[in-house]
This record gives structure tokens, sequence and C-alpha cells, in this order.
């Protein structure tokens, strides 16, 4: 008798945790960085995210499309005067905390700084300058000198003055010696006397001039027509707070990580290192007095996002795992999801050369076993990446075209044709350039007859990982290419960047994901210069298209997109690299929130209010 | 006595230097480094990412940096997060606070759960109590704390709103006042609770067959013979010398836990040491990832040596040999 009330209650344990397990299951790690500062472009994290396989997705109702959402919240509701926002941070480790815009790294950090202090200049959709935001630019004749005038009600927290002084004290904070963050990049050194700042031979940046309170003149070496295009820094530092503090020891002073102030609409009351902060309202906000009152920022971890929403513990969080999505559509009645385009596309990418460490340039290997751009084309053709959007991101990912996404209206160019599936045409192109199957193993060889095996690298990480890199080498396999995992095995991040960035001979393809950021010019990508250049392209037009790009003409904007498609246009035809999926952000937002965008361009901070004292919950 | 202290520090000296030099290898070993996953700021060019990892001494051979490391460890000085950007004594300091807190409300809880468990377990050995006493261990040891310890967040934090589900305190208290204090112990219930609930079924299991094993003995019997009641057999007699293996246990206890647990505090986002481990070992922060690493080992060998000296102090046979 005892043994079978025990045993009973074995068995209904065990059924518990495995129902625990199950939804452990689809839960996985968070959306790698997503860097919204000028410093364009982070490293995506790994195909983590997704579902776990065709199962419901197969169904047409399982699907779900970008158009079905909007970047801005429908305000139906009545606002309540002031209210409390709880903002989540999903996050499986801790913020780091350095809360300063010229230090700081991660991107759960840029997600409080963001509430609390922001760029002097606003951009437009395409990310280009306008003249709404806190300051306002005017440019040179010769393109060579920016004027950037503070509006006067601009003011930091401690009720001094937002002055030309501080924009200009951050560029010589970054410009430092003893600097020791990385926002020291190329437009930073166009500055005309910064390089003599940076070597420690000069005590101020002669290209940088305090014209009076308010106004201050940046002049440049070369004309950069990305300057406009979120490439100039918009960050201001107060000068009054820092100047006492040795360069070296900014980053962990109280002034970063412990009272830090901006002149943002929420001014920091409090922070408990690593777990939250908390905000109230700057009525002394240069848009205006803020509807809220109150803002808590905190750090939620994954596994707990979808309760904690729920509850309404948080209002909103910064990313929501978007393979979580079709499980929680239905459920979570007292949110609303936001979406948009993300700055980022996954791509196959070619070894086609080496870095040359000494010269700092790459180049390509005409013998590369990868060199026929002929198959890579057919490579292109092989695969579909629609199937792939819908069957293993229920169509939050889709069919990706050119290198530059659709999240830069202006610049994306959705008119090129670009190769989509067609495994006949794949056959066609391999069987012309002479890739046939010699030996009667049903795998091509290469036009000198010899067995073709195409190495494959492609990282761990998520549920989605494996059976995504088998459905690519499937896919190709079905045209006659012998495609294999490098080692067998997917490849751990650490392992798999270190590996291409060496050029080990043993990859010749690889899956890779880019982050764009906010400027549009992609030659820190693709250029020959650029070590992130990891197929190692050289190609006469592409250094022309992407020096064009940036030159003095493109400040004409008209001129500009012409060349950016024209290098799109090249990019397809060249293939060192084919995106494969362009990605959806979705974010939930409570009900009772207004006026809320996670538009990138979106600067109404103030505006954000709320219809109830509490956020609503599931019923 | 104080020679047995004596003799075990020396002893200690050596396995220390030996731990550190194999966890700086083994950090050497691992691919990428701090840097890696920084890549893709398409502004930064390949030279000056060279330029900081040579500022940063990466590319240093790993004898060197381990001399710079030692040489720095003995002032006192960790290094520097690359991450944190913070001084990394700071940034412990930050984290073993936490980590101890809740080590602290663990132990406590391990304890009230196990010695009346362990005690009517073994008075009342294979009895209907018994049984379920041990039932209940068994399951414990075979569940995974990270499942349990969800379900836990699950039910008590979610379904019922008992408990915060997230962090250590509350945001926006002032530290130092009592509404402070209290939150903080407020957020350490549910996750002390959790680990306890799995972490005391060692203890049960030693105090059951320990009390079981001296019920046994001849002293025992004589002093029932003496006619001592029943009470007082249990409570003087046999309690106290099933004590001994649990004591020892307790510097063994403490090392476990000022490790902190990664699985607790990943999913009560409790920034705890083994957060601060697993994070540094995944973003390839080096420094940090050295001496959290070390001070765990540190902390082993500490335990062991309490665990030693616990047992000498209460078993006076240990002390003679």
């Amino acid at each position: 008798m005892r043994k079978t009330g025990l045993s009973k209650w074995f068995l209904a344990l065990m059924v518990v945790f495995l129902l625990v397990l199950a939804a452990c299951n689809s839960e996985s790690g968070t959306e790698g960085t997503d860097d919204s500062g000028t410093d364009s472009g982070t490293e995506e994290g790994s195909e983590g995210e997704g579902e776990e396989g065709e199962g419901e997705s197969a169904s047409e109702d399982g699907l779900y499309s970008i158009e079905d959402f909007q970047p801005v919240t429908t305000d139906e509701g009545e606002a309540i005067d002031g209210g409390h926002l709880q903002f989540g941070l999903v996050s499986d480790t801790v913020f780091e905390g350095v809360l300063n815009w010229n230090f700081y790294e991660g991107d759960p950090d840029s997600q409080i700084l963001e509430w609390f202090d922001e760029a002097l200049l606003d951009v437009d959709e395409n990310y280009n300058y306008t003249n709404d935001g806190a300051a306002t630019y005017e440019m040179s004749e010769d393109n060579l000198t920016i004027t950037l005038t503070i509006k006067d009600n601009v003011n930091w927290h401690d009720g001094e003055p937002v002055k030309a002084e501080d924009w200009a004290y951050s560029f010589e904070v970054i410009g430092h010696p003893e600097y020791t963050g990385v926002r020291y990049g190329t437009s930073m050194m166009n500055i005309e006397g910064m390089e003599a700042y940076k070597n420690g031979e000069a005590d101020s940046i002669s290209g940088i001039e305090i014209i009076d309170e308010k106004t201050l003149s940046i002049t440049y070496l070369e004309p950069d027509a990305g300057l406009l295009n979120s490439g100039l820094w918009p960050y201001a530092m107060p000068k009054h707070i820092f100047e006492d503090i040795p360069v070296a020891e900014m980053a962990e002073s109280d002034a970063v990580r412990q009272n830090p102030i901006g002149f943002g609409a929420f001014k920091v009351e409090s922070i408990v290192p690593g777990e939250s902060v908390t905000m109230v309202a700057n009525e002394d906000y240069w848009q205006g007095e803020p509807a809220l009152d109150q803002l808590t920022v905190q750090v939620i971890s994954p596994q707990t996002v979808v309760q904690a929403l729920e509850t309404g513990q948080v209002d909103m969080v910064d990313s929501f795992p978007t393979d979580q999505y079709p499980d929680v559509e239905e459920s979570l009645t007292n949110v609303e999801f936001l979406g948009q385009t993300d700055l980022a596309y996954t791509y196959i990418g070619f070894k086609l050369g080496e870095w040359n460490e000494e010269e700092g340039v790459a180049e390509m290997n005409p013998d590369a076993k990868m060199a026929d751009v002929d198959l890579r084309r057919a490579m292109w053709y092989a695969v579909d990446n629609n199937a792939v959007g819908e069957q293993f991101y229920n169509g939050l990912r889709w069919n990706a075209t050119t290198l530059i996404p659709p999240s830069f209206p202006a610049y994306h160019d959705e008119t090129i044709e670009t190769p989509t599936y067609d495994p006949e045409m794949a056959k066609q192109i391999l069987e012309e350039a002479g890739y046939v199957d010699t030996n009667g193993d049903g795998m091509r060889e290469n036009p000198e007859g010899e067995e073709l095996v195409i190495n494959f690298a492609s990282m761990s990480g998520g549920d989605t990982a494996e059976p995504l890199a088998n459905y690519y080498m499937q896919a190709w396999a079905e045209v006659g290419l012998n495609v294999q995992l490098v080692d067998g095995r997917l490849l751990e991040f650490n392992t798999f960047y270190e590996r291409i960035e060496n050029d080990d001979p043993a990859i010749d393809i690889y899956q890779g994901a880019w982050g764009t950021g906010t400027a549009v010019d992609p030659s820190g990508l693709y250029s020959k210069f650029a070590a992130f250049n990891y197929p190692r392209f050289v190609n006469e037009e592409n250094e022309e298209l992407l020096a064009e790009g940036l030159s003095e003409e493109s400040f004409d904007q008209a001129h500009r997109q012409e060349v950016y498609k024209e290098w799109q246009q090249l990019m397809v035809e060249e293939i060192p690299v084919f995106p494969t999926v362009y990605r959806a952000v979705l974010v939930p937002v409570n009900n009772r929130v207004q006026g809320y965008s996670i538009a990138e361009h979106w600067n109404a901070p103030h505006e954000v209010s709320v219809t109830a004292e509490e956020p609503e919950t599931v019923e | 006595m104080w020679k047995f202290i004596v003799r075990r520090l020396i002893i200690t000296f050596p396995q220390l230097v030996v731990l550190s030099v194999l966890v700086f290898l083994a950090a050497q070993f691992m691919p990428g480094d701090a840097l890696t996953g920084s890549i893709g700021n398409p502004n930064i060019t390949a030279e000056q990412l060279e330029q900081r990892r040579e500022a940063l001494g990466l590319n240093d051979p790993w004898y060197v940096r381990y001399g710079d490391w030692v040489s720095g460890v003995v002032q006192g000085d960790l290094g520097e997060s690359y991450r944190f950007k913070m001084p990394v004594t700071e940034l412990i300091g930050q984290r073993i606070v936490n980590s101890f807190w809740l080590s602290v409300v663990t132990l406590i809880f391990t304890y009230i759960i196990a010695v009346p468990l362990g005690i009517l377990s073994g008075r009342y050995n294979d009895s209907l109590l018994d049984q379920s006493i041990t039932g209940y261990t068994y399951v414990g040891f075979a569940t995974p704390l990270f499942i349990f310890a969800l379900v836990m967040l699950w039910i008590f934090g979610y379904q019922f709103g008992w408990f915060p589900t997230n962090g250590s305190v509350e945001p926006g208290l002032t530290p130092g006042t009592f509404d402070y204090v209290l939150s903080k112990l407020y957020h350490l219930i549910l996750p002390g609770i959790s680990m306890a609930l799995i972490a005391t079924v060692n203890t049960v299991q030693y105090l059951r067959s320990e009390i079981i094993d001296t019920k046994q003995r001849d002293f025992i019997i004589t002093a029932r013979a003496k006619g001592a009641p029943e009470s007082r057999v249990y409570n003087r007699h046999i309690l106290r010398n099933s004590l001994l293996p649990i004591a020892a246990f307790f510097g063994f206890e403490i090392t476990g836990l000022i490790g902190g647990t990664i699985f607790v505090e990943t999913i009560f986002s409790y920034p705890g040491m083994g957060q601060l481990f697993l994070e540094s070992v995944t973003l390839r922060d080096f420094s940090t990832l050295v001496s959290v690493v070390l001070l765990f080992g540190v902390t082993a060998i500490g335990g062991a040596l309490l665990s030693d000296i616990i047992l000498s102090l209460v078993d006076p046979r240990i002390r003679i040999k």
C-alpha cells in the first residue's frame, strides 16, 4: 500500500518536471547587442533564437509578418497625471554600470543611458541629422566645417547649462592619450589637429573651436559624407563634473557609476549596481516636463520575461526573444507588440583570401576554393531563405536581398534582382561553369576534375543553429555540392570568430550576422582595409564606390543614394557574401503605456504616459 | 593544536601557487579574448584593435602576464576588469556581499530543515515517517536545482506573488535604512529556501545514518540501563555524538555557498559571485575570471582547513594523532 502511494507521488512529480522541462526548452538566449550609438555595427549573437522546428509553423496561420507590426503604440485611453513606468532590461547578465556615452560598451548600459542622457542631434528615419534636436548644425560651403549650436534651454540635471565646451570636452576625452573606451574611430581621426592631440603633441584639438557659450565649430581634414549620417559624436560630457577626474579613471568614477547626470527627460535617483536604476522626471527637460514622474529600469532574466510581463512587473522590455512570440501571442493579452525591421542581416560569407597583417590590407587569393563567382552564385540560388524564415522563425525573419537592409528606407534598393531559390538555375550555372560529377558519386567535382568539398563554419547557440546549418548543407547537396561542417560540428562563438579572423584555411564558407548600426556606410565591413572584411574581398570598383559614398559629392543625398544602389548591385554581382535573412525586432509594451516608440529616430521620452496607476495584468 | 593549524597552512601555500598557474594557463588556452565580443565596430580599424590588445597586454606570453598579475596580487591589486572598467577588487567586493548573505540565509534554512528531519528520521528509522523523509531526500538528490528554482520562482514569485522575483533589493531604497535591510532579506528568502531544500538532503542523510549508528552503541545501552529518560538519551548522548560529521561538513558547505550558485543567481537575477564567474568566462574578462577562480580555490582550501579545525576541536582523538 505504502509503496504504491509513494510511486504515484513520484509519477506526478515526474510529470510536473517534464512539463517544466518542455517549457524551458523554448527559452533561449537573448539577442546579441544592438548598438544605437553612432559607432555603427556590433556583432550580432549567433543564430540563437528560433522555434525548434517545422511542427506548428508549417501551417499558414502560424506565420507572422513584420508588416503587421508598427513601431509606435496605439494610444487609445486617457492618460493620467504622472505615473511610474517599469522598464525591463532582458539580460542573463547584469548591466555593467558604465553609464556614460563615451565609455559604455554593453548594450544594457546604453538602454539605461537613453532615458537620462541623449544625443544633441536628432536623426531622421535614415539616420541623417536634423535640426529638431537639442542642437542644430550648419555645414560650411566647403563641407569641411560644421557649426553646432546648442539650444538655450538645454540644461544638465544639476542646473548648469549644457555648453559648447561640454561638447568639445567630449572630443577631448575621447581623443585623450589615456582614454580607455572604444569611441576613437575614423571620424574622430578626421578632425583637424586630433592626431597631434592624441599623440600628446598638442594640448588642445586645433580643429575644435568654441565660438560662444552655446556654439562650437569642428573642422575636418577631408569632407566626409558619412558625417551627417550619424557620423559625428553627438554626446556632450558635463565638464564641470569631470574636469577634476583623470581621464584614465573616469570610467570607474562615481560620476559615471553612482550619480551620473545628463540632460535627458529623467534624472537618475539611485542605482543598485548590476540590478536596477530608479529615475525621476526632469522638470527642466528642454522639450518640456515629462508626463511620467518616475521610471525604474531593472534587469529581467530571459527565463522569466514572459511572467514578468504577464503579471505587470514590467511595462515593457528592451528586447523580446522573438522565438517566444508564437507561444505568447494569444496569452499575453495585456501587452501590445511593437515591431520593426532590425538594423541587421544574417549572411553566408565566402573566404576569398587572407589578411595581410603587415600592410593592414586584405588580399584575394585567385586559387581559393570559392574564388569562382559562378560557384558562389549557384550556392545563393540553391537556398530558399523564405522557407528558412518561415520554418525556423515563423516569418519573423525573411529572405534578404541586398547588403543594406530595409531599415535604411532611402538607401535600400528593393528593385535590385537578387538570386532567389531556384535549384534548376543553380544546377545550370554549375554545369556551365564546369562543375560536373565525373566520378559518379552524385557530387560535383571542380572544373579540374578534382573532388570538391566545401567546409562550412557555423556558430552554435540556440535550438535552431543545428537544424539551420543542416538545412543549408542539404540544399547545397541537392544541387550536387558537397558541403561539410568544419570539424564536423558547430563552433562556439569565440572559437568561431577567432578562426574566421585568422583566416583558418580549414574554413571555406561561414554563416555570420552583422548589425549595421545607424550609419549606412558599409566600408567598415567591406573595404579592403577593414579587418572585418572577413571574406577578404578586394575589388577596385567596390573601393571606388565606398569612397564615393563618403566623398564631397555625396553630401548631395540623391547622389549618395545612387552610389549605394550601385554598390548593392555590385555586391549582388560579385557575391563575396550573400545576405540570407533580415529580421524583425519585437517589443511588448503594456496596454497602459502611451506615446512610446521603438523607432531609432524617435526622441520624445517626455511624451510617454500611462493610463493607469498600475500595469495591466493578464486576467 | 597550533602546530596542526600551522602545518595545514604550510601545505596550503604550494596548493595556491599550483592553482593559480593552472587557472592562468587554462584561461590562456581559451579561444578569443575580451575584444572578440566587441569586434564589429566598423569605425575601429584593425590597427586600433591591435593597439588596444597591446595596451591591455593581451599579446604578451602567459608567463609575463602571470608575473604582472602575481606582483599585483601580492600588493592586493587584482587588476582591472575589462568589461566593467573598474578594479576587480571593488567588483568582487560588491558581489561577494550578496553571495555572502545568500549563503548565510541558505545555511540557516539548510540546518533548520536538516536537523529536525535528520533526527526524526534517525530516531524512528524504518517507520512511515522515516520513509517519507528518505523519499524526500532521494527526490532532492535527483532534482536539478535550476529546474527546482524555476518552479519555485514560478509558483511563489509569480503565481502567488508572495516574493520578489528578481534582484537583491527593491529599486530606489537608500542603503542603510531599515527598509533597505528588510527588502534585502525579503529578496533572499525565496532563493535561499529553493537552494536549502535541495542542499539540505545531504545533511539529512548524514545525520540519519549517524544517529542510527550511534543508537546501537554500547554507551547508549548503558545510558538506557541506567534509567535515563528517552529524551535525555537522544538529546544528550546520541545527538551530540551524531553532530560530529555535520560539523566537519560545515566547512565544505561554506565553500560551496561562497562560490554562489550560478543557476539560482541567474534565475533570480541576483548579482553574486556565481553569475560574475559565468559572465567572465563567456565574455573572456580574464582578470576577473582568474581572480574569481582563485578566490574559489582559496575558499575551498580554507573551507577544508576550517573543517579540519572544527573537527579537531570537537573530536580530541584527531588532535592527538
